[in-house]
């Protein structure tokens, strides 16, 4: 099948109530838009347009379906819903308001709350130094707030990554793409193959889809984490169930932050999805938890070495203690 | 009775499924019986799901020890499916009757009986070469026989979908009877639709089902036919069975091997895939299910926007 670029609904587009400002971003299942409503407030309109299965040229309003392809789209509308339906039912300043569901020229659009910000993704890419502790540790504790509202209505994400983090006001945290949601005890779709992000995903969204869980959500979480430091994308979990060449960010930035925000970050990103934190609300209060040694500068290696080695030990004794009083 | 059998259908690279199959026996009769419900009719999947329906139901009541004229039984009871898919026609007002072709086969004391209406197909297979086959009710076969086309004109005639005998529809169908087959051990009988058959020459197909092991090699030769028949593979479904020697006791070593010795005598065990389409493989969502989700979704939004 020739994958073809889509086109955008032309500016100024009047789709149902709501007037078409520009082209947001171009998926493979769908066009983001921001338009404004009859009241003049901003809305981020997603239009579901699979480039696989329906095609929109050039000055095009209905995308042309093949009379082989309507099941397939038909079917991957279902899916669509399922954002809709999990959306519909959120409501958290963490994650995104769904407005308003319509159908019109023969697709279906979803109407969401838009603010402006940038993505984390973006955010980290353009303000390195930005990235402290700190910062990691406010922004993660407040999307898992948004990802436990998700995870208490029976939904996983399962597409979480830097840039479906959405940054109100460079300020607050919104999980955004719900396009990989799904009802935990729903089946899967036969005709379209699950979405997922290499780096982010877990080992279980590659070949045992039947183990995906809140564990899921929180390896990628984990995967964000590390991203956000490393300002790269980490190793697919397929690949280092292959080869694991993904440095422990404990070793990797030893020194830099936290042992503690380390420890959390290698923990969520366990293979084993057994080991790593089981609920988004472990995973809170180790991001909450009060750091025991001050994050030591790597200026001075040689004499602060022996010191943080012994700190890294003792926490680890303690965790242990910790452990065998539960 | 001693047998063992596999029933298998697919999809292909269609919608839908509108193939319908099952088989069913007790201590002394075995039904087999498989319909394709015509594309480009609306509801075919119905008149095939009708035609096997009656056909192992009417099998289900009549069981008594056994059937007591096969052919009979077929005539009456193929007939009862045309008939009943003529009334579902007319209590939904269609325009048009759906339809659906049909092969099926009893066996009893040793001796099988078939009848067939269309194109889907009866092989009888002795020691790997075709013994018996029903002729297609098809435009393509009377050509053939005429000598008008050969063999392989017919394999890409136009009309080669195009056929006359079938259950549904305004004429009275077709229904042609085999004759009395006395079978031998290691005998193996297939039904099968065109999907199956349209690219599976015979000797192939006779040479595949020469083994013992029968839920290996009939998925084997679906997916042979299903990747031959490239992307726009038809439904294919096919239902085989390898015939034991009744009266010797022995027992052959396969584990699917099924002796009807030991079954009560008042019971039918019926194989038979539901009705309707597989929820795991729903394709298509229709208008009303749209509607009926965006209206879900507002409301949702609409309760939570408060």
């Amino acid at each position: 099948m020739v994958q073809q670029a889509n086109h955008a609904l032309p500016v100024a587009f009047q789709l149902d109530e709501y007037r078409i400002e520009h082209q947001l971003s171009l998926g493979g299942f769908s066009i983001v838009y921001v338009a404004t409503d009859s009241q003049g407030t901003q809305v981020a309109i997603k239009e579901y347009l699979p480039n696989t299965l329906a095609l929109r040229g050039e000055g095009g309003i209905s995308p042309i379906i093949t009379e082989e392809h309507l099941p397939a789209f038909r079917y991957g509308m279902k899916c669509f819903f399922e954002e809709g339906r999990a959306l519909a039912g959120l409501s958290h300043p963490n994650v995104i308001r769904v407005l308003n569901f319509f159908r019109a020229n023969d697709t279906v659009y979803m109407v969401m709350e838009y603010e402006h910000g940038c993505t984390l993704q973006e955010l980290i890419q353009t303000n390195r130094p930005g990235v402290t502790e700190n910062f990691i540790r406010n922004v993660f504790t407040k999307m898992l707030n948004g990802l436990r509202e998700v995870h208490s209505h029976r939904l996983l994400h399962l597409d979480l990554k830097p840039s479906n983090i959405y940054m109100r006001n460079k300020h607050v945290p919104v999980l955004i793409d719900f396009g990989a949601a799904r009802q935990t005890l729903a089946c899967d779709t036969p005709m379209l193959k699950p979405m997922y992000t290499p780096g982010f995903a877990s080992p279980e969204h590659y070949n045992q889809r039947e183990l995906l869980g809140p564990w899921s959500d929180i390896y990628s979480v984990g995967a964000s984490m590390y991203a956000c430091i490393a300002a790269s994308t980490p190793q697919p979990a397929d690949a280092r169930l292959d080869k694991d060449h993904l440095p422990p960010a404990m070793v990797r930035w030893e020194g830099l932050y936290s042992d503690q925000l380390l420890e959390t970050i290698d923990w969520c990103l366990c293979l084993n999805h057994r080991y790593r934190p089981q609920s988004v609300f472990a995973l809170q209060k180790a991001l909450t938890e009060p750091v025991v040694a001050a994050p030591k500068m790597i200026s001075e290696p040689d004499v602060e070495q022996p010191l943080l080695k012994e700190n890294w030990f003792d926490q680890m004794v303690g965790k242990l203690k910790k452990s065998r009083n539960q | 009775m001693k047998f063992t059998i596999y029933q298998e259908s697919r999809t292909g690279k269609r919608a839908n499924n509108e193939d319908r199959l099952a088989h069913c026996y007790s201590r002394d009769s075995l039904l087999m019986v498989i319909a394709d419900g015509m594309g480009g009719h609306y509801y075919g999947e119905v008149a095939a799901q009708i035609a096997v329906q009656t056909l192992t139901q009417a099998f289900q009541r009549e069981f008594q020890t056994r059937i007591r004229d096969p052919f009979m039984f077929l005539q009456k009871e193929m007939l009862n499916a045309h008939r009943g898919i003529l009334d579902f026609a007319g209590k939904h007002h269609l325009l048009d009757s759906p339809r659906t072709t049909c092969v099926a086969c009893i066996i009893q004391n040793n001796i099988a009986y078939w009848a067939h209406s269309g194109d889907s197909r009866l092989y009888l297979l002795r020691k790997g070469k075709v013994l018996a086959q029903t002729r297609d009710h098809s435009r393509v076969r009377l050509l053939l026989d005429k000598g008008t086309i050969t063999v392989e004109e017919a394999a890409t005639h136009p009309d080669r979908n195009k056929i006359y005998g079938c259950l549904g529809g305004q004429q009275n169908p077709e229904i042609e009877f085999s004759r009395k087959m006395t079978l031998e051990a290691a005998d193996v009988l297939v039904l099968c639709t065109d999907g199956a058959w349209n690219e599976l020459p015979d000797d192939v197909l006779a040479a595949a089902l020469k083994t013992t092991n029968l839920s290996a090699a009939v998925p084997t030769l679906l997916s042979q036919a299903e990747g031959r028949s490239g992307p726009h593979a038809d439904n294919l479904s096919m239902i085989a069975v390898r015939w034991e020697d009744t009266y010797v006791d022995r027992s052959s070593g396969s584990s699917s091997l099924i002796s009807t010795k030991s079954m009560p005598r008042d019971t039918v065990a019926t194989q038979m895939d539901e009705f309707g389409r597989k929820p795991g493989h729903k394709t298509e969502l229709t208008e009303a299910e749209i509607e009926l989700a965006i209206e879900e979704i507002r409301s949702t939004i609409q309760k939570y926007s408060k």
